[in-house]
């Protein structure tokens, strides 16, 4: 927020200040924007001018507040219109400590300082685990980005293979609206009368009609931590394929936090898409808080709605390193704000009956609809092709 | 049109929050300048924010300080034209028609009165665009709308005109005030907030907070409304699942009046709590701490 007590934002006292002067200066805090990564389009700035115009460009709050409700799309984006609005005009220098209340509380444990149990109790060395496990679970944050560089052929073939499958089977749910169905429980009356004015029938075919059903929203939640290394490349070609698949797909990545990676997988290039979405995750291979990733979903996005009659995937090997209680938590939250929760654990193998009893996954036990496997493409296909049934 | 005449749009900034003011709103600077803006440059206004922050509460003032109408859309998954724009009266249209044939008319004149504006079932949007400089469009919660009915949202946005087979092109006279509010269920399209002016509503500071309980229920005594203004602010630090917004302050208010009671104690708090925390983990969680909260404020 601009200091009422600072100069006037246009005057730079060696200049005249015309109205061109005035106009080169709102221009060119547009291109400052810009150049600090904010969307800022022409018609932007030619409406910003505007706004500016109608009142008072002599007044720092005007300038302040116009050019944020017109610059600015996004709430993300107003810490960076702030700093760049006390340079631009106000001739801050940029490192200002005291920032507008604006600013986003910073993740918890984005540095490497976490409480590690000694032991972990559901994690005995488990003689009947055919599996090869990864890395164990460690609470170092590591801030990594994993590389993606291309998908080998062989990769590429089994995504389209996925892909093809998963267009059949998403879940789905009965609307409040209703279509033509001959065999429905209602009865048509707009289209019989409809048919009797067009026809002049007196007597118009009874028409039915039946609740039509739609995509049940799907939300993956994707553990990228160290334990699950060997896996988490699947995992994201899943949810690509799964994204490209049907229409209303959300997925989520989390190690230590959680992060959004929806946006980076819309792209059309496999390719492309891992390497944004892979950018976008700052905790690859590090250590995994599932309750705390997972409260912070409920607490944000499914606070907001999104998770709301959804089905639920969590793709994790359950080796947490956070408190069991807040897991339970969480994921007693996730289940009332849910339709459906399906839990993916690579741990469980071909054992289709097996229930992995590490630490999280017996806090997580209880609220979990469907137990799955998903250790490999094939199963994950398996998993894609019967959603409809589970979910 | 109709004949009556909207009061003229404020000419400053001020002048509009003090407008606001007068209706029972108080609008900070950033978002009166955004409304004013909108007002000026004829372009709606996205309000973003948290629950309860009086985002739909913006339009309803805005209509009332105009002297215009509010009409409101409120948005759903599944919502579509019909229910958004028009729809055709076939019951009515079907009566119409036997009434017609019993008296045997059946030249063209009579039969396009059966498409006529009588049978007409106007929905918001479409009565939005016949009043225009006479209305203040609220489109509520846009965000829990599909896709496709933002995208037909952007077209109508653009030129507020709309255009119906049997009648023709039905066009706003005068654009009229549109606010559209989303909860960020999801992220919403560019196209849409290019169109829009943006602004996001956060929660206020506690003097502004305290100027809007007063504003809005005057006979409250000053101590009960600093007393439950400042447990609010400490209820909103508290990591609460569902954090209490300004309608929760207004109600919890409301709530002490109904009891009868003109200071916030723990006995009190602990009675009328449902006002402003509604979620049973978050209930619990503030009744452990209920003494902290209380002694604070």
């Amino acid at each position: 927020m601009p200091n009422s007590s600072a100069s006037l934002p246009m005057a730079d006292p060696s200049e005249p200040t015309g109205p061109e002067r005035i106009v080169d200066r709102l221009v060119g805090f547009g291109h400052a924007l810009r150049d600090h990564g904010l969307p800022v389009g022409s018609d932007d700035v030619l409406t910003f001018c505007a706004a500016v115009a109608e009142l008072s460009p002599g007044d720092p709050n005007d300038v302040y507040w116009s050019g944020r409700t017109t610059l600015v799309h996004r709430r993300d984006h107003l810490p960076v219109y702030d700093e760049v609005f006390r340079t631009y005009f106000l001739h801050v220098p940029p490192p200002s400590a005291d920032s507008p209340q604006e600013e986003r509380p910073v993740p918890q444990g984005s540095t490497g300082t976490l409480d590690v149990p000694d032991s972990e109790p559901g994690d005995e060395p488990g003689d009947e685990q055919p599996l090869i496990l990864g890395l164990q679970a460690s609470s170092v944050d590591i801030q990594r980005e994993k590389r993606f560089a291309t998908c080998s052929p062989e990769e590429l073939a089994h995504l389209r293979r996925i892909m093809a499958r998963i267009r059949l089977e998403p879940p789905t749910r009965r609307t409040r609206r209703r279509a033509p169905d001959p065999g429905g429980p209602v009865i048509d009356i707009r289209r019989m009368a409809r048919d009797a004015m067009r026809l002049s029938d007196s007597n118009p075919a009874l028409h039915r009609m039946d609740r039509k059903l739609r995509a049940r929203p799907l939300v993956l939640i994707l553990d990228v931590s160290g334990s699950m290394a060997d896996h988490s490349r699947n995992l994201l070609q899943f949810a690509y394929s799964m994204r490209r698949a049907a229409q209303k797909v959300e997925v989520f990545c989390f190690g230590t936090r959680l992060t959004r990676i929806t946006p980076a997988l819309d792209r059309r290039s496999p390719d492309d898409a891992m390497r944004l979405a892979a950018a976008r995750v700052l905790d690859w291979d590090g250590g995994t808080r599932i309750g705390a990733s997972l409260d912070h979903f409920v607490r944000t996005w499914g606070r907001r709605g999104l998770s709301r009659g959804a089905t639920i995937v969590i793709c994790s090997d359950g080796l947490d390193r956070g408190s069991p209680a807040l897991l339970a938590d969480s994921m007693e939250r996730l289940q009332r704000l849910s339709h459906r929760i399906i839990w993916m654990n690579p741990l469980i193998g071909n054992d289709v009956g097996a229930s992995p009893n590490t630490l999280g996954m017996l806090a997580a036990g209880p609220f979990i609809d469907e137990l799955a496997s998903g250790h490999d493409l094939a199963s994950l296909e398996h998993f894609a092709t019967h959603l409809a049934d589970i979910g | 049109m109709s004949d009556t005449n909207p009061t003229p749009s404020p000419s400053s900034v001020l002048e509009l929050q003090e407008r606001l003011r007068t209706a029972g709103y108080l609008a900070g600077r950033g978002l009166a300048t955004a409304a004013f803006i909108g007002l000026r440059l004829g372009r709606p206004i996205l309000l973003e924010g948290e629950v309860g922050v009086g985002k739909t509460e913006l339009a309803k003032c805005l209509a009332e300080i105009h002297g215009r109408e509010l009409i409101r859309l409120q948005c759903y998954e599944g919502i579509d034209t019909q229910q958004a724009l028009y729809e055709w009266d076939y019951a009515r249209q079907m009566l119409h028609v036997r009434a017609l044939s019993a008296r045997e008319l059946n030249d063209s004149e009579t039969t396009a009165s059966l498409y006529g504006t009588d049978f007409l079932l106007e929905r918001p949007l479409l009565q939005a665009i016949r009043s225009g400089g006479n209305a203040v469009l609220l489109i509520d919660e846009i965000d829990r709308a599909d896709d496709e009915f933002e995208a037909f949202l952007l077209e109508l946005l653009s030129d507020f005109q709309i255009t119906i087979p049997e009648i023709g092109t039905v066009a706003a006279a005068e654009r009229p005030i549109v606010v559209l509010t989303s909860n960020r269920t999801r992220e919403l399209h560019d196209a849409l907030k290019r169109r829009c002016l943006y602004h996001w509503i956060g929660f206020p500071s506690i003097v502004e907070e305290l100027d809007i309980v007063r504003l809005r229920v005057p006979d409250v005594a000053d101590t009960l409304v600093e007393q439950v203004v400042n447990a609010v602010h400490q209820l909103r630090d508290m990591d609460l699942a569902k954090p209490p917004g300004i309608a929760e302050t207004l109600d919890w208010v409301d709530a002490l009046g109904v009891v009868g009671s003109d200071t916030l104690n723990i006995e009190t708090a602990a009675d009328t709590l449902g006002s402003v925390i509604k979620d049973r983990d978050d209930l619990e969680l503030v009744h452990a701490e209920l003494e902290r909260v209380i002694a604070d404020g």
